[in-house]
């Protein structure tokens, strides 16, 4: 198996384009897909039935007293009613499956690539953002199908059936219902045209309206605090009348919906020509009442198409979405050829430059060298690209000039899964999995014992708190009030590193322990954690950073000071202003180091 | 009304009675009169239109049949277009004003809404969450204009109701019983089917929040299955799930799927009923064929209003009960209220707490005859387990919180008597978790002081560590912190709202100091900021970092509200008392010996 993930999906969808792709995961179901657009189409034209047979016993009635033909235009109404109630559950069944499938099917299809993404796409990537496109996005091309296309097929039926059939009562009743729908459609369209502008940015509007609301209420402390309420309600009326002033204009457009008025006048020129017809003797009164029959079908897609149209729009912009992300390319390549041993733990970084974008270097000439074993900690401030270098070491990004070794081989000639599998990186945010202890510690090697578990999380001061668990090892994390504090998490977390036994182990760490106690244990869980293989510390704690066997000073991506604790009190400014605090027992120390 | 929602109530929440709730409604309304006058007469006209329509329509068939009187079917196409073009006017003009009512309605709602909310003790904000108090502002002012729709629609629907039920029974008596026959039939089933919808929509969205749950967690786990190379256990978990989704998703919308085709054929039954009893009645001549066509057109514009109207009632509670909601805000009552209105010009900083009893709950005292006096200039740190009540004297020297007995005075004066608003304005407080505004860092800076200058800003923000903290930000003191800070560290954000402090250069200082780990570079400017404003201010510290507490001029053991012990860190670690044991619950950590003998003592060399 190759680095990046492939995940056996069962089928293959075309990528090219939205429409490419939303139609080749239709014609994956032809079956449910056909009876679907059946039972439409007889919906409709069983809707039809019923102005006809209304017309038919019209006839009769006219002619006189028809027992025969009342009893069968009635019965011909019941029949063709109850089928088309038939026909029509099976297309709602049909509409239902094909949607639930599409859903389930796009879902699978969008995070079996999302799988096989590289880390550099996940750490770009804000899970709230993938979130929205796994679960909203996925479920409106759901809802693009059924209601929409359900709906627009099903009411598209009942546009173009009249068509059909009227001429079949009189050869020149085409006319009117064709000009009808090429003025419905012309309006329809810049209808919703001007429509969907309005309607985002009434949707944007309030969202800002929203957002600032709750920002507002979570910070009234500080709006209190600075007095400025009266400024706080200033702008918040001034959003609620932006959000105003839209829903109005929106308001305004849909009162404005021409189609009612082309529909009612339909039906008049409907009537006027039935009524002229009827004059000639060309037609009966049966044929009238059957013909304005027909009319009023379209009252049906005039009035539903609103929804259903501005519904496919919405699942159509979401399919493109979810396309943008499978799609998206991962430019590392995976160099299976490449070198795949056993890491002895020399890293070593040689003028390496490094910038997310073109215009922004984060990190410039960075060098520096750790021996097998070594613990180094990287310091420095926010932004000053501490994290970016870990980023570094297990090719989540390639350098833009400048090498990093890994026993002396560039990292680009390694294999990438032999390097990355023995490259552990704890993360500032840690994730555990909503499932037991126990196998959130054996994540990473599904073969370890109970014992090798035990033993583990003993070394890293967690097995005294998951013991005082009512369930201890099978406890599930995140369930029946069950909370974990930060620093049992990271302490959870350097445990399951701690089990896959990699010679390199990264630690971007950055929680605190409110009392000593607890501190005292994290420290001893790092400690041990560090033991025999090379580790890569980004840390807070002044202790580990004291006795580190090398730390690295960061400012704006630049190494400016580097060596022991001793070393850099001497040399390092800033460094030596973070141990001023405690001057009065620093003093002897710098000296020292000076001396 | 508030039965039904009794397991969403919140301890501010009211029952209003429905009368006071449309008048209070219509209180919004009041200055629109005409406008509303116009739209009833509008809905009036527009509705009597709608059944019109069909009438003049049965009655060109029924001149028809007649075989005379053209120019009176002229008339009547005639009057059918004008009836057409006005129906559509009228519409039009309807939709407008609604609109506009609505939107008016809503955004005097929202305003009053959140001036209510801004204006809530603190206190209101520690029982009530402050993201249901957005939904009310924000989604139950929307429920609420959508009562003015569902009225509209309401009244249109009776309208015709009425007018067509009178033609259908003037027309014939024995029809018009008929289609009334079918009616119970009809309500009764579309209330089978909303309970139905209920049923199913309640357990499909449980499972569907179990199944959202565990995609949440899968997607959100994707990094560390790649980290540890399990995607292959993840993927496959993930398909479970997926299919698990499919399953109920398909069930709910197979029993929604129901309804319309169920509808449908019960309609065709119907029309089916009248079609034939209808033509046997014209045979007999009890009524004319015009009347007859009426029937067949009317039973579907006469079943379906009243369908509606039993979903409407629904929509119509669920309204009413979100302006109950609303109006439940507006009108809750604060705990804190002034007797005076002094303004105080300038503050000197003295603080006197004398025998102060505050409690949250009753019976439950957090300080009990509570004093204590601050002189001006001098900076107090509070030090003490959780619950002592170190953030209660914070927030009662703010005035966010009324105590029960006893004084606390400023410069000698009664804090109940002050003008809250001014005597704020001079005091600068930085909460736990420092709260930014979007926006940029030096709007933030000058929260406190809008009319500092950019220069001022640029210069406080300099004076700390040379600036340095501003090289990491990519657009300097102009850097979008992003929504409530978050594209700042925590660091930075706290870096910022002490130089907020330090721009306002306020006579009182309150710190309730983060617990937060911040990288030593910035907690060196962040110690530097601190030493200047308590240099400049009387500084009240709620401290839970050992150099805070150390550079006070007076630390305050407190243990459940009262005071045992004080003086410098030095005497006090000599006492050996409380504090001592705070020190080594609390503090210990962060001094420098356990720095320097961390490895001794925490590394297990084997």
């Amino acid at each position: 198996m190759s680095a990046e993930f492939v995940a056996h999906v069962p089928f293959k969808t075309n990528h090219s384009n939205p429409f490419r792709f939303i139609l080749s995961h239709i014609i994956r179901h032809p079956l449910v897909g056909i009876l679907m657009v059946v039972g439409a189409f007889s919906n409709a034209a069983f809707a039809a039935a019923v102005p006809y047979f209304i017309g038919v016993a019209f006839n009769a009635v006219i002619a006189g007293n028809q027992q025969d033909v009342i009893v069968y235009a009635t019965l011909g109404v019941l029949i063709s009613q109850f089928l088309r109630g038939c026909l029509q559950l099976m297309r709602n069944f049909c509409a239902e499956t094909f949607s639930q499938r599409i859903e389930r099917d796009v879902r699978d299809e969008l995070y079996a690539s999302l799988l096989g993404k590289s880390m550099e796409f996940h750490d770009s990537q804000p899970v709230g953002e993938i979130m929205a496109r796994v679960t909203n996005d996925v479920r409106e091309m759901n809802l693009m199908m059924n209601p929409g296309m359900n709906m627009i097929v099903g009411s598209g039926f009942f546009l173009i059936v009249p068509l059909f059939t009227a001429p079949t009562i009189y050869p020149s009743f085409i006319i009117l219902p064709t000009i009808f729908l090429v003025l419905y459609f012309i309006a329809q369209y810049r209808f919703i045209r001007t429509l969907n502008p309005i309607a985002q940015r009434v949707r944007s509007t309030f969202g800002d309206m929203n957002a600032r609301l709750a920002e507002t209420l979570d910070g009234l402390q500080v709006v209190k605090g600075a007095a400025r309420e009266q400024q706080e309600i200033d702008a918040f009326n001034k959003s609620v009348s932006e959000v105003r002033g839209y829903f109005v204009k929106q308001g305004y457009i849909e009162a404005r919906y021409i189609s009612f008025l082309l529909l009612s006048l339909l039906t008049i020129g409907g009537l006027i020509q039935a009524i002229y017809l009827y004059e000639l003797g060309l037609i009966d009164a049966g044929k009238v009442v059957a013909f304005l029959g027909l009319l009023f079908l379209y009252q049906f897609p005039v009035y539903s198409s609103l929804r259903s149209l501005s519904q496919v729009a919405l699942g159509y912009a979401s399919a493109r979405r979810i396309l943008t992300i499978i799609n998206a390319k991962t430019d590392l390549d995976q160099n299976n050829a490449g070198r795949s041993e056993t890491i002895q733990g020399r890293i070593t970084f040689e003028n390496v430059s490094f910038g997310y974008s073109d215009t922004n270097q984060s990190l410039q000439n960075i060098s520096f060298t750790v021996e097998p074993g070594q613990t180094v900690a990287i310091v420095g401030q926010t932004g000053s690209g501490k994290s970016t270098i870990t980023k570094l070491i297990n090719r989540s990004y390639d350098v833009d000039s400048g090498k990093v070794l890994i026993d002396g081989v560039d990292v680009r000639d390694w294999n990438l899964a032999s390097l990355r599998s023995q490259i552990s990186i704890i993360e500032q945010d840690i994730f555990l999995f909503s499932r037991s202890i126990a196998d959130n510690i054996r994540f990473g090697k599904q073969t370890a014992t109970q014992e090798d578990v035990e033993a583990v999380a003993r070394k890293v001061q967690a097995h005294e708190f998951i013991e005082s668990f009512p369930e201890g090892y099978e406890t599930v994390v995140g369930q029946r009030g069950v909370t974990l504090s930060g620093g049992q998490r990271q302490r959870l977390a350097i445990a399951r590193a701690f089990v896959t036994n990699p010679p390199i182990l990264i630690l971007d760490d950055s929680t605190s322990a409110i009392d000593s106690a607890t501190e005292d244990r994290i420290q001893q869980a790092i400690w041990a954690a560090s033991e025999g293989r090379t580790t890569i510390l980004i840390t807070h704690r002044l202790s580990q950073i004291r006795w580190a066997d090398h730390i690295v000073v960061l400012r704006r991506g630049k190494v400016v000071a580097q060596g022991k604790h001793e070393e850099l009190l001497a040399s390092s400014d800033s460094y030596r202003r973070i141990f001023a605090r405690y001057e009065e027992t620093t003093q002897p120390l710098v000296d020292a180091a000076r001396g | 009304m508030g039965m039904f929602n009794s397991l969403n109530q919140d301890s501010y929440d009211r029952l209003y009675s429905d009368g006071y709730l449309f008048k209070r409604i219509g209180s919004y309304f009041a200055n629109q009169k005409r406008v509303l006058w116009t739209i009833a007469g509008l809905l009036l006209f527009y509705s009597v239109l709608g059944t019109v329509f069909p009438v003049l329509i049965a009655s060109a068939i029924q001149l028809l049949d007649d075989q005379k009187d053209r120019p009176q079917l002229v008339l009547l196409l005639g009057g059918l277009f004008i009836a057409a073009i006005i129906d559509y006017l009228c519409n039009w003009w309807r939709g407008r004003m609604i609109t506009r009512l609505i939107g008016d309605g809503i955004s005097q709602m929202r305003s009053d809404a959140f001036a209510a909310a801004v204006n809530r003790d603190l206190g209101f904000y520690d029982d009530n969450k402050s993201g249901k108090i957005v939904s009310r502002i924000t989604s139950d002012t929307q429920e609420f204009g959508n009562i003015l729709v569902i009225f509209s629609d309401i009244f249109v629907q009776i309208v015709q109701i009425v007018i067509l039920g009178f033609v259908m029974v003037s027309r014939s008596k024995e029809l018009s019983l008929l289609v009334l026959l079918w009616l119970p039939i009809f309500v009764a089933l579309s209330l089978v089917f909303r309970y139905l919808s209920r049923v199913v929509g309640r357990q499909g969205s449980r499972a569907m929040a179990a199944v959202n749950d565990n995609i949440q967690e899968s997607v959100s786990g994707i990094s560390i299955a790649k980290n540890f190379r399990r995607e292959n256990l993840i993927y496959e978990e993930f398909v479970s799930v997926n299919k698990q989704s499919y399953t109920i998703n398909l069930k709910r919308g197979f029993v929604l799927a129901l309804i319309f085709p169920v509808m449908n054929v019960l309609a065709g039954f119907g029309s089916a009923s009248i079609i034939y009893f209808g033509a046997q009645a014209v045979v007999t001549g009890a009524i004319n064929v015009g009347s007859w066509y009426l029937f067949i057109q009317s039973v579907e514009r006469f079943w379906f209003p009243i369908i509606n109207l039993a979903s409407f009632w629904g929509q119509l509670q669920q309204g009413l009960s979100s302006a109950e909601r609303i109006f439940a805000l507006i009108d809750s009552t604060n705990k804190v209220n002034q007797i005076a209105d002094v303004h105080i010009e300038k503050l000197n900083g003295k603080i006197e707490f004398k025998d102060v009893v505050f409690e949250y709950k009753e019976g439950t005292p957090v300080l009990d005859r509570f004093s204590l006096t601050i002189q001006p200039g001098e900076s107090i740190a509070f030090v003490g387990h959780t619950g002592a009540g170190k953030s209660t004297i914070a927030k009662l020297i703010a005035r966010f919180y009324e105590f029960q007995a006893g004084e606390l005075l400023i410069d000698g004066q009664d804090i109940r008597t002050l003008n809250v608003q001014s005597f704020r304005s001079k005091l600068g407080m930085v909460q736990q978790s420092p709260f930014l505004f979007s926006g940029t860092i030096a709007d933030n800076i000058r929260y406190s002081k809008p009319d500092a200058t950019d220069a001022e800003v640029e210069a406080i923000s300099r004076s700390i560590g040379n600036g340095e903290w501003l090289e990491t930000l990519p657009d300097g003191l102009q850097t979008d912190v992003g929504e409530r800070g978050a594209h700042l560290s925590m660091g930075q954000r706290q870096l910022v709202s002490l130089l907020r402090v330090l721009l306002q250069r306020p006579p009182i200082f309150v710190l309730d100091e983060a617990t937060a780990s911040i990288d030593p570079f910035t907690e060196t400017q962040i110690q530097e900021a601190l030493d200047k404003i308590l240099a400049q201010s009387t500084s009240i510290l709620i401290a839970h970092r050992l150099s805070t507490v150390r550079s006070a001029d007076r630390i305050i053991v407190l243990r459940a509200g009262k005071i045992i012990e004080q003086g410098n860190h030095e005497s006090l670690m000599e006492q050996g008392g409380h504090y001592a044991e705070l020190y080594n619950t609390y503090f210990r950590h962060q001094s420098l010996s356990y720095i320097e003998n961390s490895r001794e003592m925490l590394a297990q060399n084997t």
